[in-house]
């Protein structure tokens, strides 16, 4: 095999495309790369980086604990204020986990082979990202060790949960959410963590791996009910995916007001988490790819895909805002004007605002270049500024329009406390050290799948050969 | 107690023959193994139909018609919430969660189906005697026939004849 970086550059031809898998690497190969991060030695890098998440992780069960103890009243949260770090936080992280869905399923279907080797990635960041949303509300509820009330169990007290709430819709939307990705997330890691446990120097790891991997036999009659269970799970995932952030969107489109209640809502949420979810993708997947040097597998011509796919759903976010703003002149509500072109524009949370413009719709616009495509610093860079951007339109679109009500004297200002702040940068602590423990002892570039994939190129190769 | 015999194979077409050959040879319990899923072996091993969807139907149309059901009980039977008036067997607003749950015990019935028809989780099994079936998921193809250990021998020369790489047997061991 060519060294990865190589077989990459060297392209003779500018007019060929990039392929998916550079070179032609043997199963044996594809194992021993792919399964490499996990056979080898923990290494420096990682470790620090380990530290560093950890800490913050730390941080995240100081804060929460602080808060459990305390009550929520350590939070800036006021009235009118009420929803405000708590549901920011829970809407980029969720709208993050989309992208991993999207990735895995719904490209499955579209039988785009450029998923297989991001996948198992995206896969696990959803699931990460889930669990830091899911801390949200669930410290919201202010006594987060009465949340079982949530679910409909039959109790003592003799009632049920009002299930015409959207707030109730949300709990069954996120849990399922939560069990489908996990589920399909473990169902598609089968084959590798057998082969994990086939190609383990030692008992401990042959017998951890084992364990997981269920006694896995590769066996074509397994196969047969395999490939059918997964590409079920895809289709299902499809409009699952759909309908968790459309319930998002129903929190607060369903209510009254100004700049909540509106029917662009959720298609404009759908698209602004498949939006956020891919700047995540490519801000985690190229380092990653880099230290990992799976270059040959996760080559330029993913990374220009998921470009595309920012610029696309870029373009969706800011229709999204446009809509918005058309409705609120030509509805002629004076408190939606009021909070369109007064509270958002020229209001105390202005710079949010045109924070929030400049990067989802300005910085996404440089992907109409093929140079700004192709080039590795400007996606990492554009990827970073659109997660900022994604999380400035949740803060806009719940502090902006809850801070001034519909009677001033009921308005007031709303600023995080320390408390707020360590929550919010504690789940990207615990999500990066989540993240780190996954890049470690699972192999994060499915090799079945690869090894697929390689299969079909090459049928393919002597398909077209053979005219 | 029965035997295996395994044996390995170059290719997808070699393990597509044998596995026809085994059959025509008059050997009934055949299975193969390999790391991806093998191009045409349904049809040489003369596999059933996966019975996958129908499980994942019967998930979803429980999933579906219990949420349903147990909102519309909860909700507007057992102990109804009247909000401002309004009907308390609401249907549009029972959609979302009828849909989660449709979805949620379709994926469960799915998963579940899967490991049920596997017989997950079975961490050994006699075939993992073999040292070398290891290379099963990495870059092996392997064809497994389930013998009565007299038959052995003969399942072993048939492995053989049929093109096997390397052949293997494995005595299941007598339960104490």
């Amino acid at each position: 095999m060519s060294p990865p970086e190589a077989a990459v550059v060297e392209r003779l031809d500018p007019l060929e495309p990039v392929p998916v898998l550079a070179g032609r690497p043997g199963d044996r190969e594809l194992n021993d790369q792919l399964f490499g991060p996990v056979w080898a030695p923990t290494r420096r890098g990682w470790l620090v980086l380990f530290a560093f998440s950890a800490t913050f992780a730390a941080v995240l069960i100081g804060a929460v604990t602080y808060t459990v103890a305390t009550g929520i009243g350590v939070w800036g949260n006021n009235i009118p204020v009420g929803w405000a770090f708590d549901i920011i936080n829970f809407v980029w992280w969720i709208g993050i986990g989309h992208a991993g869905t999207l990735i895995s399923a719904i490209l499955l279907l579209f039988q785009q082979r450029w998923r297989t080797s991001i996948n198992r990635f995206a896969e696990a960041m959803t699931l990460f990202a889930v669990m830091q949303a899911l801390i949200f509300p669930a410290l919201h509820t202010g006594r987060p060790w009465f949340d079982f009330w949530l679910f409909p169990y039959p109790s003592t007290l003799g009632l049920w949960p009002n299930f015409k709430s959207p707030l109730m819709w949300d709990v069954f939307a996120v849990n399922t959410y939560f069990l489908v990705s996990l589920l399909f997330w473990y169902v598609g890691l089968l084959p590798d963590l057998a082969a994990l446990r086939d190609t383990s120097k030692s008992l401990v790891a042959r017998k951890a791996y084992g364990i997981f991997a269920l006694g896995w036999r590769g066996s074509a009659r397994l196969w047969r009910h395999y490939r059918i269970a997964y590409l079920l799970l895809a289709g299902l995932s499809t409009p699952l995916v759909l309908s968790v952030h459309t319930i998002v969107s129903f929190d607060f489109a369903v209510s009254v007001l100004p700049g909540w209640h509106t029917t662009i809502f959720p298609p404009y949420f759908v698209a602004g988490a498949i939006f956020s979810g891919f700047a995540m993708v490519l801000t985690l997947v190229i380092p990653a790819r880099k230290v990992l040097g799976f270059e040959n597998v996760i080559t330029p011509r993913h990374l220009e895909n998921m470009a595309k796919v920012l610029l696309a759903t870029g373009l969706m976010v800011s229709y999204g805002y446009m809509a918005e703003h058309f409705n609120a002149w030509y509805s002629g509500d004076r408190f939606e004007s009021f909070l369109f072109f007064q509270t958002r524009q020229r209001g105390p949370y202005a710079p949010v605002y045109w924070l929030m413009m400049f990067c989802n719709v300005l910085v996404p616009q440089i992907f109409w270049w093929k140079r700004a495509r192709q080039s590795i610093w400007t996606l990492w860079v554009a990827s970073i500024l659109v997660n900022v951007g994604m999380w400035t339109e949740r803060f806009n679109i719940i502090v902006t329009s809850l801070h001034r009500d519909f009677l001033p004297s009921s308005w007031a200002m709303y600023y995080p406390t320390w408390v707020d702040w360590s929550i919010f940068a504690g789940t990207v602590g615990m999500f990066g050290t989540l993240f780190l423990l996954f890049l470690r002892f699972v192999p994060s570039v499915s090799a079945s799948e690869v090894k697929e994939l390689r299969r079909e190129l090459e049928h393919e190769a002597h398909a077209s050969a053979g005219h | 107690m029965a035997s295996y015999v395994l044996g390995e194979f170059a290719d997808d077409a070699a393990i597509c023959a044998a596995a026809r050959g085994l059959r025509e040879a008059g050997f009934g319990e055949l299975d193969a193994h390999s790391p991806v899923p093998i191009h045409g072996i349904d049809e040489a091993l003369a596999l059933p139909r996966s019975p996958v969807p129908l499980i994942a139907l019967v998930g979803a149309l429980l999933g579906g018609s219990g949420g349903y059901l147990m909102m519309w009980w909860m909700n507007a039977v057992d102990y109804v919430i009247n909000v401002g008036g309004r009907p308390a067997h609401a249907a549009p607003a029972f959609v979302p969660i009828t849909f989660e749950t449709t979805v949620l015990t379709a994926a469960v019935f799915i998963v579940g189906g899967l490991f049920a028809l596997a017989g997950f989780p079975r961490l050994h099994h006699p075939v993992f005697e073999v040292e070398a079936f290891r290379t099963a998921s990495v870059d092996g193809l392997w064809l497994s026939a389930e013998v009565e250990p007299g038959r052995a021998e003969v399942a072993a020369q048939e492995l053989r004849r049929l093109g096997a790489r390397q052949v293997s047997r494995v005595d299941e061991e007598e339960e104490p």
